[in-house]
């Protein structure tokens, strides 16, 4: 997996790309995430366009992601959920918990 | 000096393959080899991608907890996939060298007091994307094969 982001509106865009599998290419994402929240930006989009797949142990670093935030008064969006991610939230149940989007920009747009 | 030694031999293990079979040390670093290797066997085979997604996230899944939990992450033992292509699907075997991990007794993910952990899903979605999952646990290790039409 690779990972690059950027701020748009003071909002952070983290596009992690290819397969989140676990193991050191999962800890990008989640030391990334962290990383944000340290620095006090607490409102993070992630677009999955470009990520493939990811397994549970993408799912259980979204949640931590989501729980730190919330707890810290910030917000974690997802935004463009690949057919097979979405998939994955559904069988979960977890597709109840994250507010997904289209694009980035609807994702952004929907921070208050 | 021993312990030198041995240090420089873990390091340098590295993932064995073997006709439709590839080995690797419990080490989360190697699950790329494992991927590429199933992906490429899959592809080969005309296998579509939507099916290949789901057979790669289960193995992952299996893998994860064959290095982790049934290896409990120990470089000295291995983790060995092996796939077997036939008429009109894929099984897939994942096998440690561990005391024999019986993933059943993990609680359900779908409980309301569960949905929020961080862990405890893998072999749920396992069950979910494949089509059979047969678990061989015994003292000398646990084998998981998992069979998915193609």
């Amino acid at each position: 997996m690779k990972l690059t982001d950027h701020e748009q509106n003071g909002i952070v865009i983290l596009e992690p790309r290819g397969k989140i599998m676990g193991g050191p290419d999962a800890s990008l994402l989640h030391d990334k995430l962290y990383e944000c929240i340290e620095s006090d930006k607490k409102r993070i989009v992630i677009d999955l366009a470009r990520v493939d797949w990811m397994n549970s142990t993408g799912l259980g670093i979204l949640i931590s992601s989501y729980t730190t935030l919330r707890n810290n008064e910030g917000e974690l969006k997802l935004a463009n959920v690949t057919e097979k991610i979405h998939s994955l939230l559904t069988i979960t149940k977890l597709v109840t918990v994250f507010e997904s989007f289209d694009s980035v920009d609807e994702a952004i747009g929907s921070f208050k | 000096m021993s312990a030198c030694f041995f240090g420089v031999s873990n390091r340098m293990k590295k993932p064995i393959i073997s006709g439709n079979t590839i080995k690797v040390p419990s080490d989360q670093v190697f699950l790329p080899d494992v991927d590429n290797f199933l992906e490429s066997a899959l592809r080969e085979y005309g296998a579509g991608d939507s099916v290949i997604a789901d057979i790669a996230i289960s193995v992952s899944e299996l893998v994860n907890n064959a290095m982790m939990h049934g290896n409990k992450a120990s470089p000295d033992k291995m983790v060995s996939v092996t796939v077997s292509l036939n008429k009109n699907a894929a099984t897939i075997t994942v096998s440690d060298e561990g005391d024999g991990f019986l993933p059943e007794t993990i609680d359900d993910p779908l409980a309301d007091e569960n949905l929020m952990k961080e862990v405890g899903r893998g072999i749920f979605i396992v069950r979910s994307l494949m089509d059979k999952v047969v678990i061989d646990a015994t003292a000398k290790g646990t084998s998981v094969s998992v069979t998915k039409a193609i």
